[in-house]
Order: structure tokens, then sequence, then C-alpha cells
């Protein structure tokens, strides 16, 4: 089975190094361009992982990753995020929210795919 | 954009594809040179990523396989076994073998891996380099046994001297299966670090009618000897080592001590960790039928089905010109909506610019077909080292111009015809050392193999340098058959062509190379569905050449693109040599004889401006481009230098068929067209113009 | 042009026709063989090419070669006005699928154009080698030469200078 990634960013060329290093990978890729639209992306496609960047407009990581959890269907499924952000403070608040993993950019193509297949297999 | 939604098992069937052909490279290249670091080296990498992907994307027995033939070539890379013409063979064996396992398992016979790998332990035995093959498991390399191998063959690590062992124990946090941290994922990456034993304790899970089937109560503990630092056990728990109970201390015997593992965990079950029911079914609890959880791969495609591979260029300009095109299509969109009285002449620019770009998408597009036809010439170094040796004869197989690019079908029609071209020169045309060696050649026979891009087409030869075709006996089968009236006198092409003629066949005994059924008449037919001719010239005693035309209506070349007068032309890059400024003084002394003096060398110009019979006059410094054709090195004049352009080739219609000068035309950036010069042709004309002046 | 025939019965028979203006002279060309047509384009030179067809264009994305039909008529050679219009025409040449753009000093309209006897308009037909013609055709009361545009290609061999 073809794991499903939403990867949620506003950054066109994030979505696009994500998605590529992903897609090669094996992993089908639902790209949104910001935390609405990832929560309703989130709704509609049946998601194994998320990867969301922190800071969007609209609705930013940690609101997103606080609705995503009050869902049923994303019991379990693992969130990791994506920023820029190296302050240990934020990582506390975004396990809080119900993080799993997080992951700092600028990162390796193989360092995303490590972290991803430590969360996805 | 098919690149991104390809299927993960395709692209490893296309990996493999280009594995195998680095792999056969390398080791006929080792046939010449054994001893080559750098080809070992290939040889090696190749078959240790064909056997890692191959376990990626479920290809088990291909990794199995390969395992053990890596494991020989690390060893070979070691220096501590020789390369040896035994050892080349076998492993051309084995490398069919994996190909086969690939994309016909179905096919594979029984037993056909293990006697590989049998004979593969022999040839090194023999070399007297006696330690067996596939270090760990000599029961899997007698020939008779089964293909069901173990279910789990674990990677045998040699033990590193500076293995240590650790016990690592650890909880998760309370919620962390709601989060989605995956226990069984951890713990086969702490596995892959080395070779450990995982227990499961299963003390503190309740009763079933308090329990919370969302918490994670479960502890393990992993017994783990590995050459890795600590750091990297800490690692994987990087996501959870704050909240979590884990230690981590140094044992001196890991393994010794420790009662059989619980289960391997090689195969996890599938659905743990999946998020549903993360108790429901603990992770640590055996999985009844470990093998289901690797289902064998889909079944396979007899062809690597319309995979090509891009390069990272033209998926550049993709993006450039797609972000051009939505550049104007907000243009338009502004204009459309900004309520002013409709400018038409904007409008009409939009359109333009638009149409232009699609244009360009469109080439762009059709230009991520065009592969290099390298990859298929590297298949044919195979086929004539086989059948040289099939036949006893000695043949070498030469190729140039590998990187010339074609269209992908067009690539993949040319195998067949070509592999049929090669094995006639082998077959029919390269004579026997002996023969050879009588009639004044070299005992090795050449066959050589050419591509080129000539102006809008490709131009593909297979030629010999062996006894070349026997006209008497094609003439006497020719009026046989009917197709020449008895003693008529055909020129050598109308007879020659005879041989594509269908169910033509000369040789006088039907071997069992060229004699199955697949005649000249095929190739030729093929060829002319390319809309492609091939023709035949050949000299007795010296070798017979054919060659393939295959037209382009597309072809990308790299050109320069030069100014002379208002008009742009595209000189190939292959061509040109340097490039220089016309020195009015070099110019003033040699201005009459139109030469150039380049480094001591006298070099021939033409002024393309004359030439051409371009009214205006040439700029104060006008530039000249040394080209190269064959053994002849012209300078050509222009007015000015306009850089590197990726070419589209468009071929010229048929109104232009007299023109000689020009290869074809493309398109520029500006939708202008520019014509892109024949060199060749450009320097005949150029000469035999001046040639007329002289000669009144 | 096989679609077009000539009366066989003395019946008129019409043709489908582009009326363009060339030197002052009304020709008409079968509607079916015209892709385009287009404003006039910025025109590659083909140094060495003949002088009836000298030119290149680039009509989406495709390198099309560019007649000056006068010159095959043997009339003066054209210049560009705000008249001007290139009509891109596709035709069979010996079997061979032919695109072609022809420089017109003004196309004038689609219509039928009706088939004449020879002899009605004899003198009008001389002017011109016939071989190049379908024949003569009246619109609007008015002579009018359908080119056998097939002749006209086929005609022009490399060696045609």
């Amino acid at each position: 089975m073809t794991k499903t990634i939403l990867c949620v960013d506003d950054s066109a060329s994030m979505r696009q190094t994500i998605k590529l290093t992903l897609a090669i990978s094996g992993y089908r890729i639902v790209e949104a361009i910001d935390g609405l639209d990832g929560l309703e992306k989130a709704k509609s496609h049946t998601v194994d992982l998320v990867i969301t960047d922190l800071n969007m407009p609209r609705l930013d990581g940690f609101g997103l990753i606080n609705e995503l959890r009050t869902l049923p269907a994303f019991k379990g499924v693992p969130i990791m995020f994506v920023t820029t952000e190296s302050d240990p403070a934020k990582r506390a608040q975004a396990k809080a929210v119900g993080a799993t993993a997080w992951i700092t950019k600028p990162f390796a193509p193989d360092h995303l795919l490590k972290m991803v297949r430590r969360l996805l297999g | 954009m098919s690149v991104v939604q390809m299927e993960p098992v395709e692209i490893f069937r296309q990996e493999a594809e280009e594995l195998f052909a680095q792999l056969e490279a390398a080791l006929l290249d080792l046939e010449g040179s054994p001893q080559d670091k750098e080809t070992i080296a290939s040889a090696f990498r190749a078959l240790h990523t064909i056997k890692g992907s191959g376990a990626m994307f479920g290809f088990d027995a291909v990794a199995k396989f390969t395992h053990h033939v890596e494991t020989v070539f690390d060893r070979v890379r070691s220096g501590e076994v020789l390369v040896s013409p035994g050892l080349i063979g076998v492993t051309l064996t084995a490398k069919d073998h994996m190909r086969r396992l690939i994309e016909a398992p179905d096919q594979v016979a029984p037993g056909v891996g293990d006697a590989i790998l049998a004979e593969l332990r022999r040839v090194i035995a023999d070399s007297g380099q006696g330690a067996p093959v596939g270090r760990p498991d000599p029961a899997q390399l007698k020939p008779a046994q089964a293909t069901n191998a173990p279910a789990v063959s674990p990677q045998s690590q040699p033990s590193s001297p500076s293995a240590a062992g650790f016990r690592i124990r650890f909880a998760l946090p309370n919620n962390a299966l709601v989060i989605g941290t995956n226990p069984v994922l951890m713990i086969r990456e702490l596995l892959d670090l080395g070779e450990g034993r995982v227990k499961g304790d299963a003390s503190a899970v309740p009763a079933l009618d308090i329990i919370d089937p969302e918490h994670c109560y479960l502890r393990w503990e992993v017994t783990l000897t590995t050459s890795q630092p600590a750091e990297a056990i800490e690692d994987v728990f990087l996501f959870v080592r704050d909240e979590s109970d884990l230690s981590i201390e140094p044992v001196s015997e890991p393994l010794g001590q420790e009662p059989a593992p619980i289960f391997a965990l090689a195969a996890p079950p599938p659905g743990v960790g999946d998020g549903s029911h993360p108790t429901a079914r603990p992770p640590v609890e055996p999985d009844p039928q470990p093998e289901s959880a690797r289902k064998a791969p889909p079944v396979a495609k007899a062809q690597p089905a319309g995979v090509v591979k891009v390069n990272a260029e033209r998926i550049d300009s993709l993006m450039d010109q797609v972000g051009e095109l939505v550049i104007a299509q907000s243009r338009l969109k502004q204009l459309a909506h900004s309520g002013e009285e409709l400018s038409l002449l904007a409008l009409r620019a939009i359109a333009e610019e638009m149409e232009r770009l699609v244009a360009e998408l469109r080439d762009t597009t059709m230009g991520i077909r065009m592969v290099p036809i390298g990859s298929l010439f590297t298949r044919f170094r195979r086929v004539v080292r086989d059948l040289s040796r099939e036949l006893g004869k000695e043949v070498q197989l030469v190729t140039q111009g590998e990187e010339t690019e074609l269209d992908k079908t067009v690539v993949e029609s040319l195998n067949d015809p070509l592999v049929h071209l090669i094995r006639n020169a082998v077959d029919h045309g390269v004579e026997s050392a002996a023969e050879r060696l009588a009639a004044g050649k070299p005992a090795e026979g050449t066959v050589l193999l050419t591509a080129a891009h000539v102006g809008g087409q490709v131009l593909i030869t297979v030629s010999d340098d062996g006894k070349g075709l026997d006209r008497p006996r094609i003439k006497s089968k020719a009026e046989e058959r009917g197709l020449i009236a008895a003693g008529a006198d055909p020129t050598d092409a109308e007879l020659f062509d005879l041989i594509f003629h269908p169910g033509f066949s000369t040789a006088g005994s039907v071997t069992s190379v060229s004699g199955r059924g697949v005649g000249m008449d095929v190739v030729k037919k093929t060829i002319d569905g390319l809309r492609g001719t091939i023709d035949v010239s050949s000299k007795p005693g010296a070798g017979s050449r054919m060659t393939l035309r295959l037209p382009l209506t597309l072809a990308i070349i790299d050109g320069l693109m030069v100014r002379i007068g208002d008009g742009r032309y595209i000189v190939p890059l292959t061509a040109v040599d340097e490039i220089v400024e016309l020195e009015e003084a070099d110019d003033g002394q040699s201005a009459a004889n139109n030469f150039l003096y380049i480094r001591d060398e006298l070099v021939p110009f033409l002024r393309l401006r004359d030439l051409f019979s371009l009214s205006g006059d040439p700029p104060p410094y006008e530039k000249v481009v040394i080209v190269s054709a064959g053994e002849r090195r012209v300078g050509l004049v222009v007015d000015q230098m306009l850089g590197d352009h990726q070419t589209v080739i468009k071929s010229l219609s048929r109104m232009h068929a007299d023109v000689k000068c020009f290869s074809g035309a493309t398109i520029l950036g500006d939708g202008r067209v520019a014509l892109i010069l024949d060199i060749i042709h450009l320097i005949d004309f150029g000469q035999s113009r001046e040639e007329r002046l002289r000669t009144p | 042009m096989s679609e077009a025939r000539k009366p066989e019965t003395g019946k008129p028979e019409t043709l489908q026709s582009l009326t363009i203006g060339l030197a002052g002279e009304v020709f008409a060309i079968p509607v079916m063989v015209v892709r385009d047509i287009l404003d006039p384009l910025p025109v590659t030179a083909v140094p060495t090419a003949r002088q009836f067809v000298n030119g290149l264009i680039n009509v989406r994305g495709r390198v099309v070669p560019l007649v000056d039909l006068r010159l095959k008529l043997g009339l003066p050679p054209a210049e560009t006005t705000k008249d001007s219009r290139f009509v891109v025409i596709e035709t069979d040449i010996d079997g061979e699928n032919v695109i072609v753009a022809l420089r017109t000093d003004k196309v004038y309209e689609v219509g039928d154009v009706e088939f004449v006897d020879g002899e009605e308009a004899p003198r009008i037909g001389m002017r011109w080698n016939p071989e190049l013609l379908h024949g003569i055709g009246r619109r609007n009361n008015r002579f009018i030469m359908i080119l056998d545009l097939g002749r006209v290609f086929a005609s022009i061999e490399p060696t045609d200078f």
C-alpha cells in the first residue's frame, strides 16, 4: 500500500522539495498551501503522515496539529513539523499539542527520508 | 508530472536496468584490466544497490541472490579474491539471472540460482582462493536445494572487532501511540544497527476491563551487538527521549547469555502501529506468517514500461516555461478584468506570448523523450562477446557517438535491428582469425558502431572489417529467386539492396546465429516504420557497412548562436573548436588568401556574409568560429557571438531540399526562426564557390 | 485538388475558394487546403535558397517555408503592405504532405467560384502557364485564375533556379 503524506507548507518550493524527495521514495503526496487548506485536505484524504510547516498564513502549524488531534481519524497518525525554528520551547509546544517529530530546515533530503521512514516504516 | 507519480517498483525496474548495464560494462572492462580498482568498485556498487533497492521494493529473491555475489565482489574489492575470466563469466551469468528474477520470476527454474552460486564458489576455489562464497551459509549453495530458502536470512555482518554490546530498556510516554509514534519501527531501527534480541515486557498491561486502548503499557528490552556508538542508539529515540523512560547500558557479552530471541523482527507484522488499535495486538507478538508481510512484487512486466530518465536541466526549463506561462496567463486575466476598454494590441501581444510559450513547452516536453543512444550500445558489447566466443572468432566492438540523442521509442525500436546487423557482421562479416591472418589482417576483427546527428537526421552505422558481401553469391541467389533477370548486370547498390528482400538469406548454411527467421527484411521493415532508410556498402576483402538514416522531426543539440547581418544562425557546438577575433592586421595580410594564422597553423576561413550574399557592411570587429569537420578545420566569419543555445532541430521542408548549407532550423525564444548550419556542406559549398571564383 | 472537378458536361460547377490578390490579379485557391490566414510575421531569410521560397516563418512552433507565388507566376516580387497576409496551406505534393505559407497582397473572401468554359475567357488564360491553373473561374462577374497548387509545387524541382 502506498502511504499518503499530507504536506502542508505555504512555500511552493518547500512543498516541491518535500514532494520530490518523498515521491521518489514511493510515497503519495497530498499538498496543502496553509493550515486551513491542510485541515480540509486532511478531512478529505486518508493520510498516513502529516508534514507541516510551523509559520503559515491563516492557520499555523500549532493550530493545525491542535485541530487534527481532535479528529478521530488522526488518532495515532504521526505528525512531523518542519520548521526553521530550532527553539526548544517551540518544540516542546509542538509536542504538547500532539506533534510526533520535528525536522529543522534546511534539511538534507536523506535526513527527511530517514525521519519519515522512522515514522512510517 | 509523471516523474513524481512514478511507481517505486517502476523506478526500481529502470534503476535495475541501468545497474545491470553498469555491472555488465564493468565486467567486460575487467576482462581487459582485471585489476582496475575503479571498475571493481563500480561492479560492487551496482551489486550493492541492486541488493539494497531490490529488498526495498520487494524483490527478495533478487536481493538474496545478489547478496552472495556482492559478498564475493566485496572480497575482490579488498584484494582477497582476484578477478579471473571464470569469475567474469559466472558473474555475467549471475547478472542475467538477476535480471530474469526481476523481469520474469515465474520463468526462472528452481535451482538455477543455486547452481550459479555453486559455480561462483567453484571458480573462486579454482583460482586458489578457497574461501567459500557467501560466507555464512554453505547449505544455500548446494545446487540441488530448492529456492525456498529460509524466510528470514539475516544479513551476515562480519562482526567488527570494535563491536560493542548494549542493553537498551525503554518505555514510551503514555500518549506515544496516539501521537503516532511506532515502537515497532523504533525496534527495527535499533536492530538495523547490528544484531540484537528483543524482549517485550507486558507486566504493566492491566486487566482487560480497565484497559485504555490508546495507552502504551508495554516496555521493551533490546540487547544489541553493534559497532555503532551509543549516540546512534540515542538517535533512534530522538523524538521521545525527553518523555521516555530510557536506559542504555553497555554489556560485555550481549548475546551469549540471552535466551532464544522472542522473535526475529525481520518481518514486522502488518497493521501494527497503524493507529487503529494500538494495543489490541502487542507489537512483540510473533507474527504467524512472517513471509506474508513481504508480498511478492506485482506481476512483472516484460519491459520497463514508459519510464524516461530526465535530465534535471530539462525539468528546470519546463518549470521556467510553466512559470512564464502562469505570468502570461495572469496578465491576460488582469487585462480581462481591468475594466478599461480592451486594447486589441495588448491582447494580441499576450496571445502571441502564450502561443510562443506553449510551443516552447511542447518542444521541451517532447525533448524529455530524448535519450542518448549509448544505453543501447552498451548492450551490444555483450552480444559481440558472447557470439564471437560461440563462433570461435576474435571480435571487438568499437562504439562512437553514444551521447547522440534520439526519441526514446526510436531507441527502443532500434534494438532488434541493430542486434541483427551486429550479429550478421560478426557471423558473416568478420572472418576466423586464421582466415584474417592469411589475408594479412589482424587476427581480431572490428565491428564499428557509430551514431551521430547529421542535419535533421540521425545517422547510425554498423560496419565491419571482414570479408565484405559475397557479390557473386548474392547475384546467383537473386537470379535463382527470380529477383533479377538471369544475366542482368545490376550495380552494387541495386544488388545489395536485394538482401532486404523478404526471404532472402545468403548464408550457405543456416547457422544458429543468424538464420532464425528474423531476416534483413524485418530489419528493413522496422527502419521503414521509423521513416528511415538503410543502405549497404561493401568492398570485397575490406568489409561492409550498413548505414541507417533516421529522420528526426525533433532532436535537440547544443548550439552556438551567432549573428550575421540581422540573421541569427546556430552552429552545432560539437563542431566548434574555438572562437577567435578577426584581427584587422591578420585580415589585411591574409585577406587575399582568406587564411588565418592560429598558433602557427594556417586555417582557411569563409566569410558567411559573402557566402550568404547578405547586404550591409560587416562590423569593425568580426569573430571567427573555428569549426572542424573530419580532417578539415575552417574558420567561419560572423558578426557577433550570441551564446549557447539549446536547439530543438526542426527539419527543413522539401521545398528547401536543394538548400545544403543548413541542416535544419529552430525556433528561438522570441519566436523567430534561426537556421542551423550544416558544417560539412557549408565548407564544401564555400570551397566550390571559391574554386569557381578562381577559375572564371 | 481532386475535390474540384472541371466541368465535363458543360454544366457549371463551383469550387469553395479563398480569393487572394497577387500583383493586382485575383487568384483562387481551394478552401480545403487553407489552414490559416496570418498577418505578416518576421521572416527568416534562407541564404542560397531559390528566390521564390527564400524565407521561413514560425507558424505556431512549426517552421514553414514562405513562398512568393508571384515569382513562380512571372510577376514582380512581393512588397509588404498593410493588406499583406500570409496564407498557410497544407497540400499533397507527390503524395507527401507539405505545409507552406503563401505571400499574398490581399485576402478577399471565401466563397464559391464558378468554373467557366475555356472558350468564354480564352484571352485571360493565355497570360499564364495553363499547367499551373486548375481553370478559369468567375465570381461576381470577374474572371479568376484557379490555381492548381499541386502542379505549382510539383513543378518546383531543386534544379529550378
